[in-house]
């Protein structure tokens, strides 16, 4: 797997996708590490010593703040999955198909030795989609409960019980997956470690897309040609 | 410097005659009792014959002065009656007598020492009342209340309700060095007046302690909870055991040393509404600050929760419990056993969602992961066997 330094690159990731990821990752992570906070031990929290009212202050600051950046990001996503030609074809190439549980098959029998070659995937694996949308889920949830428990005058105190419950259990959950899931595909994967830098340059290799998403592959250099036949024609007829 | 002294003046015996002796007598009698002054002010320290003219420090300033005694469930118990007289004399009552307090205490050994009782008139002169002070009213006060025999739910374990002493001890003012280098600039200014150097200090103490130090809140928690987080002190008396307090977003904040949330005494007790620790009545009284019809007011008091709306302060505990004690409010005034079941069983229900999402989604990702890990080593493996061939077969 390992990169040529003069491999062919294709486009992963636009600017504003890739503008996205940042504030979103940055703020998910100041909000689990916010968060969590307020679920240290006793002792642990003794450490922080006479600081710990400043710390507790900030942490309460940062966790708003992170907060309301995210959930800006992804009203912004919604929109920009409708509106904007790029987030339209994200987004109908996200959709979940009957050939991802195909996939899904091939894939794992392919890993635990039963087949001879990966499946040819296409632009977002089934793993990306349950990502994916396991963050629309989530995202769902904890800005509602989020939004209960910062407007808490208003509620009453067992439906902020439930918030403060849901809240918890989500962010538990994203906390976890974002870890085993995620920073370990794009980062401890022995395929791209240390990480997968699409996520800075938004590129990818030709060789690992070939791997990991053939079709997707297929369908661009088909795309590409008949883009490139196009611009010859034009160009030809433009000559003549 | 005893041993030099006693050499010198017998060099001085052998070369005299007898009316230079004469003379040397009343020089050592002279040198002795000198030598007497400073051998009791060696041991006896300087303050103390300023002040315990009641001689008590005489046995009571030794450290080991103590013993072993029975306790009322038959366990030994330390008694320690060592007083440290610069400590005390720093403390709340460094100013009173012993026997302020400390009644009867006329026979050696004290066989009839009776227990210390706050509510004794003090032979301190109240400067608000012209009488004698006392802790008296605060002692009825607390009888009355749901701490005292008078008020306690079930009175019959008497031994369980906490006296003063479980709360209070005397100890030294303690005001933190930076205020305290403050203090001693302002005290300048009352000493302009105030002869006194000690009632002045002492005063402004007692004002500026009063006034700028309250209990910091963890503390506050650790002293309720002796009592009422004890599951089997809190069934004889038909009380909730305070568990889930800790792991409220109060109970974090004060872990962190924030003295802006609520610790226990803020609500159940809260002062700038005009309560008092000292009168706390059961939640189902109307006077209680947490029962229903108070309990917004409460929450919205000092601007904690100024914008707090009846919802708010309806139906829910604010520290929930995970240990149901069975209880009858006649009057449904808290909320009702099947409520709190009801809500206890939401709770778990959604913790429960969570853990198996959880553990599904961990494990199925783990097991993806550890899958693709022994799909690359194959593939490695596979390379590596290619590579070899290669090598060979050129």
């Amino acid at each position: 797997m390992s990169h040529g330094k003069n491999e062919r690159m294709f486009v992963r990731l636009t600017k504003s996708q890739r503008i996205q990821h940042v504030i979103l990752f940055v703020s998910t992570g100041l909000l689990i590490l916010t968060g969590f906070m307020l679920m240290g031990e006793r002792w642990v929290i003794d450490m922080f010593g006479s600081a710990g009212n400043d710390i507790f202050y900030w942490r309460g600051i940062v966790h708003r703040v992170a907060g309301v950046a995210v959930t800006l990001v992804c009203l912004y996503h919604l929109g920009y999955v409708v509106v904007q030609e790029e987030g339209r074809s994200w987004i109908k190439d996200m959709l979940p198909c009957m050939s991802d549980a195909t996939f899904a098959v091939q894939n794992v029998s392919y890993m635990l030795g039963f087949r001879e070659a990966r499946p040819k995937m296409e632009r977002f694996t089934y793993l990306e989609k349950v990502e994916y949308f396991s963050v629309y889920f989530g995202m769902f949830i904890v800005i509602v409960t989020g939004t209960m428990m910062w407007t808490e005058q208003y509620w009453p105190k067992f439906w902020l019980d439930v918030a403060d419950a849901f809240h918890l259990g989500e962010a538990t959950l994203a906390a976890l997956a974002i870890i085993i899931g995620h920073i370990f595909s794009v980062h401890y994967n022995p395929h791209v470690y240390p990480m997968n830098k699409a996520f800075i340059d938004g590129k990818i290799s030709e060789s690992m897309m070939k791997e990991e998403h053939g079709l997707w592959y297929e369908r661009e250099l088909e795309r590409l040609a008949a883009e490139e036949a196009e611009a010859t024609s034009e160009g030809t007829s433009n000559n003549a | 410097m005893n041993d030099s002294n006693y050499i010198s003046t017998n060099n001085h015996y052998s070369e005299t005659n007898l009316r230079m002796k004469t003379k040397q007598t009343a020089r050592d009698i002279t040198a002795a009792l000198f030598l007497l002054i400073a051998f009791v002010a060696f041991f006896i320290p300087a303050t103390a014959l300023a002040v315990d003219d009641e001689n008590c420090l005489m046995c009571h300033k030794y450290a080991g002065l103590g013993r072993y005694a029975k306790s009322e469930e038959q366990k030994a118990v330390k008694r320690i009656f060592y007083v440290n007289e610069e400590l005390f004399k720093a403390s709340y009552h460094g100013k009173l007598r012993c026997k302020s307090c400390h009644s009867g205490v006329e026979e050696i050994p004290h066989t009839d020492v009776k227990s210390v009782d706050c509510a004794t008139d003090c032979h301190l002169n109240d400067p608000s009342t012209g009488r004698d002070f006392s802790h008296k009213p605060i002692v009825d006060d607390l009888r009355k209340s749901a701490h005292g025999p008078d008020g306690a739910k079930n009175s019959d374990d008497i031994k369980d309700l906490p006296k003063c002493k479980d709360c209070h001890s005397n100890k030294p003012y303690q005001i933190s060095v930076d205020k305290e280098l403050k203090s001693m600039q302002f005290i300048k200014v009352c000493l302009e007046c105030h002869e006194s150097e000690e009632w002045t200090n002492r005063f402004y103490k007692h004002m500026f302690y009063r006034a700028q130090t309250r209990r910091p809140s963890k503390q506050v928690v650790a002293l309720c909870s002796r009592c009422h987080a004890d599951k089997e002190k809190m069934e004889r008396h038909d009380l909730d055991v305070v568990v889930g307090f800790k792991d409220t977003f109060h109970g974090k904040a004060i872990v962190y040393g924030d003295e802006d949330v609520a610790n226990c005494l803020n609500c159940h007790a809260p002062y700038q509404l005009g309560f008092s620790p000292h009168r706390i009545t059961s939640r189902t009284e109307n006077s209680s600050p947490v029962h229903p019809d108070n309990k917004l007011e409460n929450c919205q008091q000092s601007g904690c929760h100024a914008g707090a709306q009846e919802a708010f302060a309806s139906k829910g505990k604010a520290h929930p419990s995970n240990v149901v004690v069975e209880r009858v409010d006649e009057d449904g005034v808290t909320i009702s056993q099947e409520e709190q079941e009801f809500q206890r069983w939401v709770l778990d229900i959604i913790a429960l969602f969570y853990k198996i999402l959880i553990i599904a989604v961990v494990g199925g990702l783990g097991f993806h992961r550890l899958a693709d890990l022994y799909a690359t080593h194959r593939e490695r493996k596979i390379a590596l066997r290619a590579a070899k061939l290669g090598r060979h077969s050129s």
